[in-house]
């Protein structure tokens, strides 16, 4: 099967800052793919390497195999959700919806009758003659998503598009953004720097620091084998062990990670240290030990006693669990 | 609150306005006069005769041609080159970006004087006879800078995701520049170049500097004002002047007001 997108030692180079340094990344045809990264960190300039707004400065990018490294953007079959919507302020919704259709040279009713069909896909029947600024935040975004899908894309760009959204939306609109996904079999490229967002809506990830690719894989893989300190530090939720603390957990001299899951508390053992927090979770209370400057968080299941904050305990794991990984 | 101004204040603040058009009002007036060698106040009678009398000085006819004809060319010339050179200004940076604008925009901080002197001894040296385009060449120099105005400041206010939108659809540049730029662009476009009618039309240092013999209609009424005979009619010629220029500008003004607003949708 040919990938969807294949990006081959591309860079990206702005003067003396490397936005995107040598990166290498295949997207698979049908995935939900979700680029993550803190800002500058070369995920959105990867996007519009993609879409076409940016070219590299070198390396070779592909779409269905096909090159198109010198490709202009409207000529390439990508189509983007940009991050404020970029909604035209003087067409109605309609009319935004049509204008791909429209600069294609179909006739004004089969392009409407297509904008209407897809305003309904995105559950915004009867909106078509309001204007842009007549609609709620969330109602744009779902403009800006039937505009890029009326053009059948075979890869839709999503820059950051639930950023702008309340937390009540935004949790609704990835339920439905994965749904539509499934639903209708496109690859989705998706940037963001939410990688609660990343982890639970994307099939697979890359997750980007300094123009480069951290570590590319499934969330289970970036969650729970982190390839680098950085990822671990990102993508948060584990613990990062400095190499010192590894080796006197009985491990070698080297950076590693460990889920709070699989952390447990013990009377006795090699390391021990202050209770400075505790959070009640409901299945559980998430305990937050100070080990010598470190702080290592245990998940303490519902049922079993909870030390006091202040408290001196020792923690004991499994230790298939401990996850060594790079420095960087 | 609202604090209420003394009567003073209020005082000083109406003959002020009055002091500003009263003497329009008393153009307007004067229009109507049946005495033709002298402003007497008041006016020893009423008659609409002049307007006839207007119309019929084959005089009047060429100079207002004239000025019609220098104002539209000079405005269709500064729509076409302002709105270039805002698109540049607007999206490229380039080293000396702010000089250029410091540039486009001084002939409008400039003395007429000193415009109209310089395009004078420059169409001298290169033996350019005066004709009406080198009074339109005179004209678009300020007229350039009116549009201009206009069309960056709409264009920074427009969102560049736009026009990356369009691209993104597959539109080529021109489909972007005539489906999003243009229609979003319009009423300013509408205002800067109505404005530019409007200075253009009642020009008179830069235009005597570069008009040689020829008299556009302000000069015509200059020169006919020091002559006794038949005075109303240059009175009746201002108001057709005053209705040439206010009626743009206020239509100007109304189209810009809104700010976020655009007329017209494209299609």
């Amino acid at each position: 099967m040919t990938a969807a997108v294949e990006f081959l030692t591309v860079s990206r180079h702005f003067g003396t800052v490397k936005a995107v340094d040598g990166v290498d990344l295949t997207i698979a045809e049908g995935s939900f793919f979700a680029m993550l990264g803190p800002s500058g960190s070369g995920k959105t300039t990867c996007l519009r390497l993609i879409s076409g707004f940016e070219k590299p400065t070198g390396g070779t990018i592909r779409i269905f195999g096909e090159d198109v490294s010198n490709t202009p953007p409207h000529l390439r079959n990508v189509n983007t959700v940009f991050q404020d919507y970029a909604l035209f302020p003087h067409l109605n919704v309609r009319d935004n919806v049509a204008y791909g259709l429209m600069v294609k040279g179909m006739g004004r009713t089969a392009r409407h009758a297509k904008a209407e069909e897809m305003l309904a896909l995105v559950k915004l029947d009867g909106y078509g003659d309001r204007k842009p600024a007549q609609l709620s935040g969330g109602q744009r975004q779902r403009v800006a998503l039937a505009r890029a899908l009326v053009n059948e894309p075979r890869v839709l760009l999503l820059d950051e598009p639930l950023g702008a959204l309340d937390l009540k939306l935004r949790e609704a609109m990835q339920d439905e953004l994965k749904a539509l996904q499934k639903r209708l079999g496109l690859t989705f490229v998706f940037v963001t720097h939410d990688q609660h967002e990343a982890l639970s809506m994307a099939d697979r990830l890359a997750v980007f620091n300094e123009g480069r690719i951290a570590q590319i894989g499934t969330p289970q893989d970036i969650y729970d084998r982190p390839a680098t300190r950085f990822v671990a530090d990102f993508v948060g939720s584990s613990n990062v062990l400095p190499p010192e603390l590894t080796r006197a957990l009985g491990g070698p001299t080297q950076w590693a990670s460990l889920r709070p899951e699989a952390t447990q508390l013990a009377a006795t053992g090699p390391v021990q240290g202050t209770v400075t927090a505790l959070r009640y979770l409901g299945s559980g209370t998430r305990v937050v030990i100070d080990a010598g400057g470190t702080e290592i968080a245990a998940l303490v299941p519902a049922g079993q006693p909870v030390p006091a904050e202040g408290a001196t305990t020792a923690f004991a794991f499994d230790p298939a669990a401990l996850h060594l990984m790079e420095g960087s | 609150m609202r604090s209420e101004a003394s009567w003073g204040l209020k005082l000083a603040a109406l003959g002020g306005l009055l002091f500003l058009h009263l003497p329009i009002l008393l153009i307007f007036l004067y229009a109507f006069t049946t005495e033709e060698r002298s402003y007497a106040f008041p006016p020893p009678g009423y008659t609409t005769e002049w307007f006839a009398v207007a119309w019929n000085r084959q005089d009047i006819w060429p100079p207002l041609w004239l000025s019609l004809r220098v104002a539209a060319i000079a405005t269709v010339m500064a729509m076409i080159l302002g709105t270039l050179a805002a698109a540049a200004m607007a999206r490229a940076s380039f080293f000396g970006r702010d000089q250029v604008s410091l540039l486009i925009l001084l002939p409008i901080a400039l003395p007429g004087v000193i415009t109209g002197m310089s395009l004078r001894s420059a169409f001298g040296i290169m033996d350019i006879p005066f004709s009406t385009w080198t009074i339109v060449l005179g004209h678009a120099t300020f007229c350039i800078v009116i549009v201009y105005n206009n069309a960056i400041a709409r264009m920074r206010r427009l969102s560049g995701g736009i026009m990356e939108a369009s691209a993104d659809l597959g539109a080529n540049s021109f489909q972007t520049f005539r489906h999003v730029l243009l229609p979003n662009l319009g009423s300013a476009l509408l205002a800067g170049g109505m404005l530019a009618f409007a200075l253009s039309f009642d020009e008179v240092i830069v235009t005597t500097f570069t008009a040689g013999q020829q008299s556009t209609l302000p000069i015509w009424m200059l020169n006919e004002l020091v002559r006794p005979r038949q005075r109303p009619v240059t009175n009746v010629v201002a108001i057709v002047v005053f209705a040439a220029t206010f009626v743009p500008i206020l239509i100007a003004y109304y189209l810009t007001r809104g700010g976020s607003e655009t007329a017209g949708m494209g299609k």
